[in-house]
């Protein structure tokens, strides 16, 4: 028997602008011991999909049409408790936000002993105590974990916490909402790997939802394709993307970034051709830059300066904890060095006045992870652009402005006159990511530092935006600084790559060596941990990502740096 | 969590100690700035009771001496630093020659009594209907009256006061009228006085709660709906807890953490909070110690009053941070949060 049957499932949403469809006519099963994957965009109707099985659906959702069993429980028919102990015992969910999913107040241990007792009831304080302990063990935590609250875990940890937890009553099906897309590479192999063994372990149905048709590739048996709820593609894995046979898998399965795959930039067409900068100066320099936290070293001591005479793009890639995101703010001049200088244009920016800190703001511009948080919701489009346009000096009449606001919302491919007047929360995750990148454009700024840009945005886009931000390189005469974990981006739109480890360059040069030849055991990991979307390529290798861990965390910290090679105009130096 | 190093004991205390020095001294430069005399008005008090006065200059003059109003600022400034730690406000001028001291014991333990009692009531109250509104397993009616009663929130205090007055006591003759307790009862811990002051107490409680608890109720409503929302709610359903367990354990226990600091400031003001209520019902409590005085001119009960009012705040928010690592755990004793 199947662990899951869904038949003919619609959802609707209504609305005040009428009934929104969120699914229409879904039809899949999946048996015990398999693993059946779904794909699609944010909207497909994937999380939903999840949800209506969990019985969760948020108001004013409901299921309009279709049956859902799981194994011979009617899921629809069943009363409100009936249905409340069904959950977990008999499907548990991993939801999708890894970093809230446990109550920050309670401990670890309490969250897993509190799903056990609404369950099973009173249970003899040794008995759930061991079996929280192997549970624990079973995703390969330490045994103290239980007794720490959980802000004081990592992101993986948390994860694991909640495979931990759904698989503690041995329920028939686990379904797990995009459960490593909040987590760096190396994290999201060791996670996959324990939730695959667990499933595998209980004999579980499991279904994984995701964007990602890496992971899929390496993760699932079958593949289910959603787009705007209705199911385009359903097939064994390997000839889902080996033979995509709807135009929308192919897309998607082409819209993953390879490493040494074609690039999906196409190639510039103008050959760069610049006022050198002021004076022959660096536009950036670092000097000996030192960051400490405390006792922790968050950026070991590094130097390195960027003529912006030929502007190039700078990829800082590495895991979450590396110190990335460290070195985006010391460079912005948000966060001050521990010791050590940073140069903008042969100025010190510590010690800058008003008006060379004006001008250092003007261009120098940041594009950040999250576009939801990014722009003031009180404020319409049109205002959030042009606000810093005319406080920077740049406006001489409202036509003007309006005209480069024009300009720049079509450099990124947006249409002017449909999202100008609008309000930030009426666009969507992709719109506002490209809008962030045209306000930083209108600025005309000589670099651009990019944090993350388009982690948060669907596969299909973050070439688009991508394409965008390499495109300001030679159109406009931009330096950028990307920031990423995200390696196969970095090959294709880098000139020159660092490899961040704990806060320290491990390797560093053109990406054609760095990433598409590493020879430092922490690159060769990063890049080992990809998810191709080829069943064929082994994840990983031989070892299992726990192992890699360890051993890397074994590594001597004075290995040092790697040099592959220079590009003109940038130099690197580390150490004191 | 665990013990609370003493480096943040030190920083805290030393912050209530710096609040409380820099309001004293506040307290002290503002009624000095004020054009009225003090001495002026007892004398032109007791011009009114006696009429003419003879030897009014004279008079004025030993007034003066009394309350050291000859002194340089400076000494002025340090004796009454030095009277404030042993709290002596010195003379009431309304009451004159009464300390203020023992006025402010005299009215504390009313206020406190009533005022502490009706704002933790109403704590509890709105937070729980606040959650109740905002809770989707609430029961129709509850989430429809909730709102209704609101109403009441919008009434100021001296209106709902006037009109529970009216109802209550006047007409259906449930609860007394005005006083702290019976004018035939003895003050004392006896069982009839204690009756007495409960009795007496209620209506002033009762229209407190009504009009403040809208606060605690709407400000609960938007933090629940915000933690619904949360993905640690969604597993906890997910999980299959019992609804009302996540309601207390995942809910309830996550929207009120700031809920918890709004007391602490409540508590403090609670003193100066209901000064209409306690006029109103002729409660002698600080409320209409402070009200009296302001028509008076009494600046010592003024200051002294205020002293205390500040005094309490910075005390209440002295503990909350003491307390507030054991409630959430993401705040820690050394000050940083995580």
């Amino acid at each position: 028997m199947n662990a899951l049957n869904v038949t003919d499932l619609s959802i609707d949403f209504p609305t005040a602008r009428g009934v929104v469809h969120a699914l229409a006519d879904l039809s899949f099963s999946v048996a015990r011991g398999r693993r059946l994957g779904i794909i699609g965009e944010s909207g497909s109707g994937k999380t939903t999909t999840a949800l209506a099985v969990m019985r969760m659906l948020a108001s004013p959702g409901f299921v309009s049409g279709g049956s859902i069993r799981l194994a011979d429980l009617d899921v629809l028919a069943l009363s409100e408790e009936e249905m409340r102990r069904a959950r977990l015992r008999r499907v548990s969910y991993i939801p999708q936000g890894a970093m809230n999913s446990l109550n920050p107040v309670m401990r670890v241990t309490d969250q897993l002993k509190d799903a056990i007792v609404a369950h099973e009831g009173r249970t003899e304080r040794e008995v759930l105590r061991t079996r929280i302990e192997d549970a624990f063990a079973g995703v390969g935590l330490p045994g103290h974990v239980g007794s720490l609250y959980p802000h004081e875990l990592s992101g993986g940890m948390k994860q694991r916490v909640c495979i931990a937890l759904g698989v503690i009553l041995n329920p028939e099906l686990i379904i797990a909402d995009e459960p490593t897309s909040a987590l760096d590479v190396v994290t999201q192999r060791q996670v996959m790997q324990t939730l695959k063994d667990v499933q595998q372990r209980i004999g579980a149905a499991l279904i994984l939802i995701g964007h990602d048709m890496g992971l899929m590739a390496q993760s699932v048996d079958e593949l289910v394709v959603l787009k705007d709820g209705i199911l385009v593609e359903h097939g064994d894995m390997r000839r889902v993307i080996e033979n995509p046979r709807h135009p929308y898998t192919r897309e998607l399965v082409a819209s993953v970034p390879l490493v040494g795959g074609e690039s999906f930039l196409g190639s510039a067409s103008v050959a760069p051709d610049f006022a050198p900068g002021r004076q022959g100066l660096p536009l950036l320099e670092f000097e000996s830059v030192h960051k400490d936290y405390g006792e922790i070293t968050a950026l070991h001591p590094m130097s390195f300066s960027l003529h912006g005479d030929a502007p190039k793009i700078i990829s800082i890639v590495g895991q979450s904890g590396s110190g990335k995101s460290t070195m985006a703010s010391i460079m912005l001049g948000f966060n001050p060095p521990t010791t050590g200088r940073v140069l903008f244009e042969g100025q010190d920016i510590a010690r800058m006045s008003p008006q060379q800190s004006r001008e250092f703001r003007k261009n120098v511009q940041a594009v950040f992870q999250d576009p939801y948080a990014c722009f003031n919701p009180f404020y319409r489009v049109d205002h959030a652009l042009s606000f810093p346009f005319r406080r920077f000096g740049y406006a001489t009449s409202d036509a003007q402005v309006q005209e480069s606001m024009h300009q720049a919302c079509q450099a990124v491919g947006l249409d002017p006159a449909l999202i100008l007047r609008r309000y930030p929360h009426e666009l969507s995750g992709g719109q506002r990511q490209r809008l962030i990148v045209a306000r930083a454009l209108m600025l005309n700024p000589k670099l651009l530092v990019a944090d993350e840009p388009v982690s948060m945005v669907d596969a299909s886009l973050r070439a688009t935006i991508l394409k965008n931000i390499y495109d300001l390189k030679d159109s406009h005469g931009i330096s950028i600084f990307y920031i990423t974990h995200d390696l196969a981006t970095a090959y294709h739109v880098s000139d020159y790559v660092m490899v961040l480890y704990k806060g320290q360059v491990v390797e560093a040069g053109p990406p054609r060596e760095v990433i598409g030849d590493p020879q430092h055991p922490y690159t060769q990991l990063l890049i080992a941990s990809i998810p191709w979307p080829d069943p064929d390529r082994e994840w990983g290798g031989t070892t299992t990502a726990a192992e890699d861990i360890a051993a890397l965390d074994a590594m001597d910290r004075d290995v040092p740096t790697v040099f592959r090679g220079d590009v003109s105009g940038f130099r690197l130096d580390v150490g004191e | 969590m665990g013990r609370i190093p003493r480096s943040y004991l030190l920083n805290r205390v030393v912050t209530l100690l710096l609040t409380v020095w820099i309001a004293a001294t506040l307290i002290w430069i503002i009624p000095r700035l004020s054009p009225v005399d003090p001495a002026d008005i007892m004398l032109g008090r007791m011009a009114a009771g006696a009429g003419a006065v003879e030897n009014a200059d004279q008079i004025l003059e030993r007034l003066k001496e009394n309350f050291g109003l000859n002194d340089p600022l400076v000494i002025q400034y340090v004796k009454y630093i030095g009277n404030v730690v042993t709290f002596d406000f010195g003379l009431s001028t309304a009451t004159f020659p009464t300390q203020v001291s023992t006025l402010i014991a005299r009215a504390l333990p009313w206020t406190v009594g009533l005022m502490l009692l009706s704002v933790v009531i109403t704590f509890f109250i709105g937070n729980a209907l606040g959650a109740l509104m905002a809770w989707d397993r609430s029961p129709k009616l509850v989430r429809v009256a909730i709102p209704a009663a609101m109403v009441f929130t919008s009434i100021p205090p001296i209106l709902s006061g006037l009109l529970l007055m009216w109802i209550l006591a006047a007409k259906l003759r449930w609860f007394p009228l005005t006083g702290a307790y019976g004018l035939t009862v003895e003050p004392g811990w006896t069982w009839g006085f204690v009756q007495s002051v409960i009795h007496h107490g209620f209506l002033p409680a009762l229209s407190i709660v009504i009009v403040t608890f809208g606060f605690w109720a709407l400000g609960m409503r938007g933090l629940m709906i915000t933690v619904q929302g949360e993905d640690y709610v969604t597993l906890a359903k997910a999980k299959g807890l019992r609804p009302r367990y996540i309601l207390y354990r995942y809910m309830i226990r996550n929207a009120i953490l700031p809920q918890i600091t709004a007391f602490a400031l409540k508590i403090g003001l609670l003193v100066a909070g209901q000064v209409l209520v306690e006029r109103i019902f002729a409660y002698n409590g600080m409320g209409k110690l402070l009200y009296d005085a302001i028509l008076d001119q009494d600046f010592p009960v003024i200051q002294g009053v205020s002293f205390v009012i500040i005094l309490m705040t910075a005390v209440s928010v002295f503990l909350v941070d003491l307390v507030y690592p054991f409630v959430d755990p993401r705040i820690r004793h050394d000050g940083g949060d995580a």
